[in-house]
């Protein structure tokens, strides 16, 4: 008789032929990611986490790791300098390129470098840091970008340094990688008392159906200042699947601005753990699709200890016949006494036939908290319209204006001012609104 | 040729009629006041005037300088010169008053093939214009209407108009909500417009306005139609008579 092949997945075959690829010092956990996935697998539509996210584009194919590098166009390259002046650290199809990077100037106390630095050995600090949040068992997109990655971007703050100029991180995805994955990786230490500004960012091109599945970790020190900016511009043909862990502690402030406009199909598992007295996180997002997009956050507020504060304010605006998902849970822990919470979701239907699913949750196991949590979806107020348009001002434009001053509550919270202002526009080009000075309104 | 001409509305709204035929002819240069009971149909024949699509027109024209403008949306008309100050101004958190009008402003010029008018010239505009009608400076960068008082929002729509000079003014009700000394400030505003290419219709309850916004006509507006049409001494005799004789006879 002859021995039945055990079934194991297409990714699991691919990790075993593959080249080494992400460096010796990270073998072993990338060994611990494919287990991981095999063990686990892609979720399945009963789970109940996944359940409104329609992953068959994801399943049904194989997506290879992007083995090249593709030659970013002038075109992406020029959107780099959207956000500003910053320190720079670019991806292309993954991996690092010197050329689109600056790291020119790089104050004291401030590390940033690619993986693909660090060969045969990385700093401690960075081994330890990474996967310390995303664990391998927690996700199985976490364990099949722990098992694929070949590069990523490591940042790290020293005690008490204060660095003004934000830190970039851009993946661009080029046409070379189409039918193929991208794992970007990203670890962010900020020690105590430090203060720093992150920008992540995904674009690339329009027409390339590729898989970028980011994992992106980010801890705060005690007294420490954290600002993270993700602004999720993926080409509109990519699929784009990341998680983000952001973990504060004793008196850590840690505000975070989610962008996500691109992509066909687009979701973000945000958890964020509250481990010291006195931490305070503060997430404002705003999601913005058309046509046939899917985009959906997914967030977990862990209140792990008392006397923590944290924020989660969500706007969608949704366009033709897009679909959305905000499920958000705060939770707190038992003995998490004097917890502060307030979870916003708010949708702005445009499109007919468009749809935005809302599902705020609380999981509450102390008995002195204020949580509270409010959730709507609607359309454009059509009596405000009326009167903006008896003024003379047109039906596109008075659309423009209302939905910038929706939008706008949110992206005035955004604290980097580059991100900011690219934001405004962004939301301006998207409503058609760009001709006409309604941007100073916001 | 008439500033406005109103032949034979009808119009529905859910089915119901709310204008049972009106006719009513306004020249350029007059006042013409509108009086009648609550629910008559005031406000709906001025929001059926700049074009509100909640209501269906069943019969009937509206003429503008001679031109049928019932095919026209809202912002068209506004364009050509129609504006009406709201009832029940509308609150628009988020946008703020002064870029509002100017995008107004320049929505309106390029109607008419003018440039973009410059940044402080509007400035210096906007100022002027509130000043005139005494509406405090802080109010022009807050949201249009959000938070105003009842007062602040009635004085913000004579605000609009006068920044925006329309040719045809329709006023609804400016007066309700208004102490003695903002009436005055409203009406001044007004009279400060009136000129021989500019008509006015203002819909009121009380004959204390008119008293400073002397009407050269006043129609008496009953269930849908104006049954009655004077001058400036009906409006006098329906505040010590009240609407009942011409509710019973239109009845
Ligand atoms: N959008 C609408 N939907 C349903 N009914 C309406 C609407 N607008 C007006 N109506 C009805 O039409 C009738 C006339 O209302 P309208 O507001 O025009 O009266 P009015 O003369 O302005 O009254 P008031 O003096 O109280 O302001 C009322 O019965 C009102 O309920
Ligand atoms: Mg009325």
């Amino acid at each position: 008789m002859e021995a039945v092949a055990q079934k194991t997945s297409a990714y699991f075959d691919e990790f075993g032929s593959r080249q080494q690829a992400g460096g010796q010092w990270c073998a072993d956990l990338q060994r611990q990611g494919i287990e991981a996935f095999e063990r686990q697998g892609f979720p399945g539509p009963r789970e109940e986490a996944w359940r409104k996210t329609n992953l068959k584009p994801v399943t049904d194919t194989h997506f290879r790791l992007a083995e090249g590098q593709g030659a970013a166009p002038q075109g992406l390259v020029a959107r780099l300098n959207e956000v500003g002046d910053c320190y720079r650290l670019t991806f292309v199809d993954g991996r690092f390129v010197a050329d689109l990077s600056d790291l020119a100037g790089l104050p004291n106390g401030l590390t940033v470098t690619p993986f693909s630095e660090y060969k045969a050995q990385a700093p401690d600090r960075l081994v330890a840091a990474l996967g310390s949040r995303a664990s391998v068992d927690s996700h199985p997109f976490v364990a099949l970008n722990t098992a694929f990655f070949v590069d990523g971007a490591y940042v790290h703050v020293a005690r008490s340094a204060r660095i003004e100029k934000p830190v970039a991180i851009t993946h661009i995805i080029t046409a070379d990688a189409n039918g193929q994955a991208v794992y970007p990786r990203l670890v962010v230490e900020a020690e105590e008392d430090a203060e720093v500004r992150i920008i992540e960012r995904f674009i690339g091109d329009n027409e390339t159906t590729t898989l970028v599945c980011p994992v992106s970790e980010l801890s705060a020190a005690a007294a420490s200042i954290l600002d993270y900016s993700r602004l999720q511009q993926d080409g509109s043909n990519t699929i784009n699947i990341g998680t983000v862990n952001l973990a504060s502690q004793r008196n850590t402030s840690l505000r975070g601005a989610f962008v996500a406009d691109g992509a066909k199909l687009a979701r973000l598992d945000l958890i964020a753990d509250l481990e010291g007295e006195g931490g305070e996180i503060d997430c404002n997002g705003i999601y913005l699709t058309d046509e046939r997009q899917f985009s959906d956050f997914h967030t977990w507020f862990n209140h792990r200890v008392p006397n923590c504060y944290s924020r989660q304010r969500f706007k969608g605006i949704l366009q033709g016949r897009s679909e959305t998902v905000f499920d958000g849970l705060v939770k707190v822990f038992e003995g998490a006494q004097k917890t502060d919470a307030v979870q916003e979701n708010r949708n702005l239907v445009l499109g007919k036939r468009a749809f935005a699913h809302s599902n705020p949750r609380l999981e509450i196991f102390a008995d002195d908290v204020k949580c509270t949590h409010g959730s709507t979806v609607g359309e454009l107020d059509e009596e405000a319209l009326f009167y903006l348009r008896t003024r003379g001002i047109s039906v596109e434009s008075a659309t423009g204006m209302l939905t910038l001053a929706f939008a706008g509550e949110i992206v005035d919270m955004f604290r980097v001012p580059a991100v900011r202002d690219h934001v405004r526009d962004v939301l301006m080009h998207r409503l058609g609104v760009a001709d006409i000075n309604v941007g100073a309104i916001l | 040729m008439a500033l406005l001409e109103i032949r034979n509305l009808h119009v529905s709204v859910e089915g119901t009629e709310v204008l049972k035929g009106v006719d009513l002819t306004l020249d350029a240069g007059k006042v013409h006041a509108i009086m009648g009971p609550n629910g008559g149909g005031k406000s709906t024949l001025a929001k059926v005037l700049v074009g509100d699509e909640a209501y269906e027109i069943t019969e009937g024209e509206v003429l503008y300088n001679g031109e049928d403008i019932l095919e026209l949306p809202p912002e068209e008309r506004a364009r050509m010169g129609i504006f009406l100050g709201f009832q029940y101004p509308v609150e628009i958190p988020g946008v703020s008053n002064t870029y509002f009008l100017k995008a107004a402003v320049n929505a309106i010029r390029k109607h008419h093939g003018q440039d973009e008018m410059d940044a402080m010239d509007f400035l210096q505009l906007v100022k002027e214009r509130a000043k005139r009608v005494k509406l405090d400076e802080s109010l022009l960068q807050r949201p249009v209407n959000d938070g105003f008082s009842g007062g602040e929002k009635k004085r913000n729509e004579i605000f609009h108009m006068s920044v925006l000079e329309p040719k045809l003014c329709i006023l609804d009700e400016t007066d309700s909500g208004l102490d003695i000394d903002a009436l005055r400030i409203v009406s001044d505003g007004v009279n400060a417009m009136r000129s021989e290419e500019r008509g006015f219709l203002v819909i009121t309850h009380y004959q204390r306005l008119l008293d400073y916004i002397v009407p050269d006509v006043v129609h008496v507006f009953v269930d849908g139609r104006i049954v009655k049409t004077g001058d400036k001494e009906l409006a006098k005799q329906l505040e010590v008579e009240g609407y009942a004789a011409f509710e019973a006879a239109a009845a």
